[in-house]
């Protein structure tokens, strides 16, 4: 499984996986970044890092998510290598699951980048507009806990996205789906119903309610690992 | 024991029975040409050796080893040269053989190895968007050796090639044996390609192994054929009616087919006899090689037949 894991981090180094990983925090750190510029009175960190976790959240997020289940799936579409790999003397659920070990990954770095980016890019507002500077107390930790906790919840909609980019060769019905997906969590964001919706649990550990979160992260989480458990022996049980 | 053997393998596809019931068997370091039109089932078969695909009914075994109950025990002693190479493009051949390596826990020396065999230890380097279509086929072979295993599967291996790429892939095959100690399994609809190639060879015709054996003894067995040139092959026909030989009219002109056991040169001195006595011009008569395409057709009229009378 090792070696697997290993070729398939080698394989995203030499791909645009990482420039995907950098744009989303990016553009959200960018997004603050003008937003403190146009502040008029300065806010509390927690607001401005709020902010940021709530755009990953409900539109970045979903849409990474997309972007690099089609990535991973086309890596071995594209040039349609899957016969060459399946046809390896290695169990075949390793290469599925190495596949959707290193999405997960990707997720938990640009969830950590968004946080690290959007306090540097408050930070350096700050600095260029004195006035709007952030105020009060960075609690990192529970910024971070936020975050880790919708990473978790985002699992049920990776395995659906991992599952659907790597069962058809087309990229379109992955697309499809996580466009419609993500449009209905940026439309109904606040919906109660949305909780049961694999793209808008992670919006949900947001929720003031208390079951809200805690369905978020059950479905979201539990279902969501056994979900990505059935597709990877599915996509390995499966012929060509 | 052999290197490759099936017993009965059948793949239905829905109504269609892709391949049925072949059972054939590949000597140990044999290049086994496996011959058949597009569409006859050698990729299917192939890939049931492979693994990638399930035998509705019937079994393979690849070094002993069955390819159903033991796909990794099989894949370990099978390199595969497949249709769609799977090659990442934005990567040098180096670095794509590499990936396959570390996948196989191979050291990093084989690498070398492998690209010496295919006379690529110069281009390894470059990137495989980079490469001609013959250089990513061999490429392919190289990743097919990594590892050294006893059993080489080379799906269509010319296909695509220009005519020296051609020239060059089968001198490269008839040396894989001795070069890498391997049995070849390879599917080709070449007819010229399997003769100048294989030793051994085995013809599918929809979905069924209508004849395989060695192609020297197969050759030998084919009935002998003697090529004629005359001025009017219609009377030359009726001539040569009362004969105990069947005769033919091909591009080159009249073959007369004879019974298996005749003698050319006494055969050919009797005809050229009789058509000069009967006032025909002779301008050319000689015996024809015994070729795999003669064996080929008699084989796929045989198969062809037999569907018809059942």
């Amino acid at each position: 499984m090792l070696a697997v894991l290993s070729v398939e981090v080698r394989k995203l180094n030499r791909s645009l996986a990482l420039l995907l990983a950098a744009a989303a925090p990016t553009l959200i750190a960018i997004f603050a970044f003008a937003m403190v510029l146009r502040s008029e009175k300065p806010s509390e960190w927690s607001m401005w890092i709020g902010s940021g976790t709530a755009i990953w959240a409900y539109f970045m997020l979903p849409m990474c998510v997309t972007a690099l289940t089609a990535l991973v799936a086309h890596m071995e579409h594209g040039p349609r290598s899957w016969d060459h790999l399946r046809a390896l003397p290695v169990p075949r659920w390793t290469l599925y699951a190495s596949k959707a070990i290193c999405v997960i990954g990707l997720v938990v770095i640009m969830s950590a980048a968004v946080l690290a980016m959007t306090i540097g890019a408050v930070a350096v507002g700050g600095l260029v507009k004195p006035d709007a500077a952030a105020v009060g107390r960075l609690d990192l930790a529970a910024h971070a806990w936020v975050l880790a906790q919708m990473a978790l919840a985002a699992v049920l909609m990776i395995a659906l996205q991992f599952w659907t980019a790597i069962r058809f060769a087309s990229f379109v019905p992955g697309l499809v789906l996580g466009i419609g997906g993500t449009f209905f969590a940026v439309v109904a964001t606040s919906a109660k119903q949305g909780v049961f919706m694999p793209w808008q649990m992670p919006v949900n550990i947001l929720a003031t309610e208390a079951w809200r979160v805690q369905t978020a992260l059950m479905l979201g989480g539990g279902l969501g690992l056994v979900v990505l458990a059935a597709a990877v022996i599915h996509l390995a049980r499966r012929e060509g | 024991m052999a290197a490759i053997e099936t017993e009965g393998l059948t793949r239905i596809f829905g109504r269609r029975r892709v391949v049925d019931a072949v059972s054939m068997c590949v000597p140990d370091r044999a290049v086994y040409g496996f011959l058949g039109r597009n569409g006859a089932g050698k990729t299917t078969t192939m890939k049931m050796l492979i693994g990638l695909l399930r035998p509705t009914s019937g079994g393979a075994r690849v070094c002993g080893v069955d390819v159903v109950r033991d796909r990794i025990g099989a894949a370990r002693t099978i390199g595969a040269l497949l249709e769609a190479h799977g090659f990442y493009v934005h990567l040098t051949g180096r670095e794509n053989l590499d990936l396959t390596r570390r996948m196989l826990g191979l050291p990093a020396t084989e690498i070398d190895r492998v690209l010496e065999v295919v006379d690529m230890l110069r281009d390894g380097g470059r990137r495989v968007s980079d490469y001609s279509l013959g250089m990513r086929q061999r490429l392919g072979i190289a990743r097919a050796m990594l590892g050294a295993p006893p059993v080489l599967m080379l799906d269509e291996p010319t296909n695509g090639l220009d005519p020296d790429g051609i020239a060059d892939m089968r001198r490269f095959l008839r040396a894989l044996p001795e070069r890498a100690g391997a049995t070849v399994l390879l599917s080709s609809h070449l007819l010229g390609e399997i003769e100048q190639t294989a030793s051994h060879v085995g013809i599918i015709h929809e979905g069924r192994l209508v004849l395989e054996g060695e192609l020297a003894r197969l050759k030998a067995e084919l009935a002998p054929e003697i090529g004629l040139r005359v001025d009017d092959a219609d009377r030359a026909r009726a001539v040569l009616r009362g004969r105990d030989l069947t005769l033919v009219e091909d591009a080159e002109g009249l073959v007369a087919r004879l019974r298996p056991g005749d003698d050319h040169d006494i055969v050919s001195a009797a005809l050229n006899r009789d058509l000069i006595e009967a006032g025909v011009s002779v301008f050319a008569i000689a015996p024809r090689a015994r070729s795999l395409e003669g064996i080929y057709r008699a084989a796929s009229a045989i198969a062809s037949h037999r569907q018809e009378t059942v």
